[in-house]
């Protein structure tokens, strides 16, 4: 497997009332082609700037980011995002937010790819509803459509079901696993949901907070089809939500400001 | 279901109309009544005849609405063009905004009514002295309502229009514009309730023909109930104006409907 990210010695700082606070502190991270990597961490470790400097959203104080050797200069096609928001466009179609990624393609191209896409997330027969008219998990839906049409070489997931209800979030987590099946993107998904986690992940990156540096690195080894109430499962849940929980102890303090 | 829609749609129309016709009938009593003096107060029967005589043959009704509304016509597309152009511009880039805001500030300053001697000393007492007083008081509303949709444009979409490589254009056309509509045509409606107001005022001060110009030659031939005739036909045309807006905004914005 060739690498497909390769994040040296990253380093973010943020400026709060001229005091310079680290965000994110000494991040190394490999990750290869193919790879889901999941990052999770208390809320405030960093984990969204992380995936935002991979988007070309952000950009790091100091380190490098590359992808394919190449250091990230900008949002680019080869990345596609979902975020926790569905933040389709209101007045747009279904089938119009899907295309909103496809401006170089020709109208024919477009129309194939987003019916594909649509018919992939069950969704053919709202391609010409509004968003306001879709339920939540709907929409998100759509998200993942429009971010999957574009092809891209990394898919970025800022805690992409953390808006949904808990039966909605385990569909879409369960379609998940098909996708990655059908996709050849590596995946990077930041969450706080440890089950979430160790359900979609190969690896899971342990952040911890103030400033975020990487704990550990857990790699899920229980297959491709998991089940949620095995031992092992519960194994790994624990295993990740010890470093969490210990963290917190240690750094109660800090976490009521 | 569809008869209660009708049942729901009828209620409100009858909810609407109660206080007009309240006024009407207030107005009918106190003039038959002559609880104020007739010269004063016309009765709406009289007000009415006046009204269908004017709009007749003989009448300069239809004429002088007509030379108004093409005035205000000139005069407001002007306005929402300019307005709605800096506002963008204004809106989408913050340097723009810095280099215009304070003049532009500084000139809204300025009572419209202030502008009317020195644009008759401009453009003289014809068309072109009408239209730039309408354009100068419907610019700035459209503009400050242009400007502020455009600014309040939410960050996040804008954030998925970066991620997709958006030119600006394409910015602009998905995101920017129909996220502000809704404040836009905000900005055209006040922007055209001050039309009415700026060429009425404009016409009673300089002109020889228009709505306003009547109203006040009416006045000074002690013509009363045609200045009631006159009034009415502002506010009846201005509400029409007004609901073919509405219905505009609602046409433009197919997304807010949800019921399909």
């Amino acid at each position: 497997m060739s690498k497909k990210l390769e994040i040296k010695n990253l380093n973010r700082n943020f400026w709060i009332r001229n005091e310079e606070v680290a965000v994110l502190k000494d991040i190394h991270l490999t990750i290869d082609e193919g790879e889901f990597i999941a990052i999770v961490g208390h809320s405030g470790c960093g984990k969204s700037t992380l995936l935002k400097i991979i988007a070309g959203l952000e950009v790091q104080s100091s380190g490098s980011c590359l992808i394919n050797g190449r250091s990230v200069s900008g949002t680019g096609p080869d990345r596609g995002m979902i975020f926790q928001e569905h933040r389709l466009f209101p007045w747009l179609k279904i089938k119009d937010n899907v295309q909103i990624g496809l401006d170089h393609l020709t109208k024919q191209e477009k129309d194939r790819l987003a019916d594909d896409y649509l018919a992939m997330m069950k969704l053919s027969d709202f391609k010409h509803a509004y968003p306001s008219q879709l339920s939540g998990g709907m929409s998100q839906r759509v998200a993942i459509a429009r971010a999957l049409v574009t092809q891209p070489d990394i898919l970025l997931l800022d805690e992409p079901f953390g808006a949904l209800d808990a039966l909605t979030k385990m569909d879409l987590q369960t379609e998940m696993t098909q996708i990655r099946q059908q996709q050849k993107s590596t995946m990077i998904m930041v969450t706080h949901d440890i089950e979430e986690a160790v359900f979609l992940a190969d690896k899971v990156v342990v952040l911890s907070s103030r400033p975020g540096t990487i704990q550990d690195i857990v790699t899920i080894e229980l297959g491709s089809v998991r089940d949620r109430g095995s031992a092992d499962f519960a194994w790994y849940k624990r295993r990740i939500l010890n470093y969490l929980i210990g963290e917190a102890k240690v750094n109660t303090p800090e976490f009521t400001i | 279901m569809r008869d209660n829609k009708i049942f729901t749609h009828t209620r409100t129309v009858l909810w609407k109309l109660i206080l007009p016709v309240f006024i009407l009938l207030f107005w009918l009593l106190a003039a038959e009544f002559a609880w104020v003096s007739p010269l004063l107060l016309p009765s709406p029967l009289v007000v009415g005849r006046t009204i269908q005589m004017q709009l007749g043959q003989e009448g300069t009704l239809l004429a002088d609405m007509s030379v108004s509304l093409v005035r205000i016509l000139r005069g407001y597309s002007l306005g929402a063009a300019v307005g709605i152009t800096f506002g963008v511009l204004m809106g989408m880039s913050p340097k723009v905004n810095t280099f215009f805001m304070l003049t532009l500030t500084a000139i809204r300053q300025v009572p419209i009514m202030a502008w009317i001697p020195l644009l008759i000393i401009w453009f003289g007492i014809g068309e072109n002295s009408k239209i730039s007083v309408i354009f100068l008081a419907s610019y700035f509303p459209i503009l400050v309502n242009t400007m502020s949709g455009i600014a309040s444009t939410d960050q996040k979409l804008l954030e998925v229009g970066r991620m997709y490589h958006l030119s600006r254009w394409k910015l602009f056309t998905k995101i920017y514009l129909p996220s502000a509509l809704p404040v836009i045509f905000t900005g055209l409606k006040v922007g055209l309730g001050i039309s009415w107001m700026a060429v009425v005022g404009a016409e009673m001060i300089a002109a020889s023909a228009g709505i306003g110009f009547r109203i006040n030659d009416a006045r000074s031939l002690l013509q009363f109930p045609i200045v009631y005739a006159g009034m009415i036909a502002i506010a009846v045309t201005g509400l029409a104006m007004d609901m073919i807006l509405t219905v505009v905004t609602n046409l433009s914005m197919p997304w807010k409907n949800n019921n399909k």
